[in-house]
């Protein structure tokens, strides 16, 4: 590295540098089951990535639909699939 | 930014904005539990051996049928109401490697409870790596280097002595529609294992395939099944004689993924929960008026996928006639985004 940063711990190990890539949280969105929900207000980044969790279980049941969504600016819009079927999702949206 | 730190790297990726919140090493788990799915299986009549010469006994229980895959039950410990995010770090990375993948997760307590389903049973298990916000955070540290950050409500967003989240890859993976494609069977012998190819997808070459840990919940998840009947009727051995069989099997599958080599990353399923049902009616006799009234084909294969309707493993009802517990089809194939890291970061 001739240039840039490296941060090390107590032991000398280094923890983080510039040569890395990480992903930063813009934000943590929760649609409830059955729901469709539009969340605003996403911080904009130049490369944004969106995981999506399925949380718990529809009537303790492993088959479900999660939600599809789509993130426009600062607007990320999630759809219920199905009315009774689609099971409460955690949206994580990654910027760098 | 009108204050704070921005920290970007070569390609202009930020890589610190001390505005946001980072992911943090929360710590490496060990699952306390393995399980799987028990198999659905029952029938009417199991033995009808002889009658009319012909009347098939085979393949009642679940020959034939794929291995299940096996699930590891974690407990982690995090505060807050969002889960931590768990890298799997597999156990083992190849083209032949079975695929892993997390099917739930659920609150309990103070706890979260991430499910890892894998494609195969192993003697290794896998391991979990989790990270979490600083405030979700409840360990402490003495060290006194490194770098810290806080945002303009001077809550603390980065902090290097507990190990940042670092990325080594990512993207985008579908998973394959259906998990069996092609003939589902033939006669009494079913044939649903998974042989749909794997979708593949790259990321930045790495040094070592063995150590690389990969984010990406299971979303899809597919039902098949097999339907087959017969039946036949006559006289055999100075005896008229009737005979009508249906049988049901079927497989749940969910999608999991693996790390087929140092820069490529593999979507497909495993066989989840597996199912069987049949009915089965013989009868023979030497006066016309006593056989069954069945020898008119689908009376009992109707009866048998009447109520095929339930939408729930737990709560099927076989006496009910609840045979196939999930849709006939498959679900969430779209976009899964993944990342992939480095246990030895953690390590």
């Amino acid at each position: 590295m001739s240039h840039g940063m490296k941060i090390f711990d107590s032991s000398g190990t280094e923890t983080f540098s510039t040569t890395d890539s990480t992903w930063t949280i813009l934000g943590v969105y929760t649609s409830n089951a059955n729901t469709s929900t539009t969340h605003t207000g996403v911080p904009v980044m130049p490369t944004r990535i969106v995981t999506r969790t399925m949380v718990d279980q529809i009537t303790g049941d492993d088959e479900a639909y999660v939600h599809t969504y789509s993130l426009s600016g600062s607007t990320l819009t999630t759809t219920a699939p199905d009315a009774s079927n689609t099971i409460k999702t955690i949206f994580t949206v990654f910027g760098k | 930014m009108a204050h704070g730190l921005l920290v970007k790297n070569d390609d202009g990726d930020v890589l610190i904005d001390s505005d946001f919140t980072h992911y943090h090493f929360l710590g490496k788990y060990t699952h306390s539990s393995v399980t799987q799915v028990p198999d659905m299986t029952g029938g009417y009549h199991a033995s009808t051996g002889g009658i009319g010469g012909n009347s098939p006994d085979q393949n009642k229980g679940m020959e034939n049928m794929p291995s299940k895959g096996e699930i590891y039950i974690y407990s982690v410990p995090v505060n807050g109401a969002n889960p931590p995010i768990c890298f799997i770090k597999p156990t083992s990375t190849g083209s032949s490697a079975p695929y892993a993948g997390i099917v739930l997760t659920k609150q309990s307590g103070s706890n979260w409870e991430i499910r890892v389903f894998q494609s195969t049973v192993t003697s290794a298990s896998p391991v979990l790596y989790c990270f979490a916000p600083l405030n979700q955070i409840s360990t402490s540290t003495s060290s006194t280097h490194g770098l810290k950050t806080f945002n303009s409500s001077g809550v603390a967003t980065f902090d290097s002595r507990f190990k940042p989240l670092r990325a080594v890859g990512g993207g985008e993976i579908t998973s394959p529609g259906l998990a069996h494609t092609g003939s589902s069977g033939s006669s009494w012998n079913v044939s649903l294992s998974v042989n749909a190819s794997p979708v593949s997808t790259s990321f930045s070459t790495q040094s070592s395939a063995s150590d690389l840990i990969y984010y990406c919940p299971s979303l899809a998840h597919a039902c098949q099944k097999y339907e087959y009947e017969q039946a036949d009727s006559g006289w055999y051995s100075w005896k008229r004689f009737s005979w009508h069989r249906s049988d049901i099997w079927w497989c749940f599958y969910r999608s999991c993924f693996r790390i087929a080599s140092t820069s490529s990353f593999e979507a497909n399923y495993g066989v989840f929960a597996r199912g069987h049902f049949y009915r089965h009616e013989a009868e023979e006799s030497t006066a016309f008026g006593s056989l069954l009234g069945f020898l008119f084909g689908g009376a009992i294969f109707g009866a048998l996928i009447l109520a095929i309707s339930a939408s729930t493993w737990n709560n099927a009802n076989v006496e009910g006639g609840d045979y196939l517990p999930y849709a006939n089809s498959y679900r969430n194939t779209s976009g899964n985004s993944f990342i992939i890291s480095k246990a030895s970061y953690y390590d």
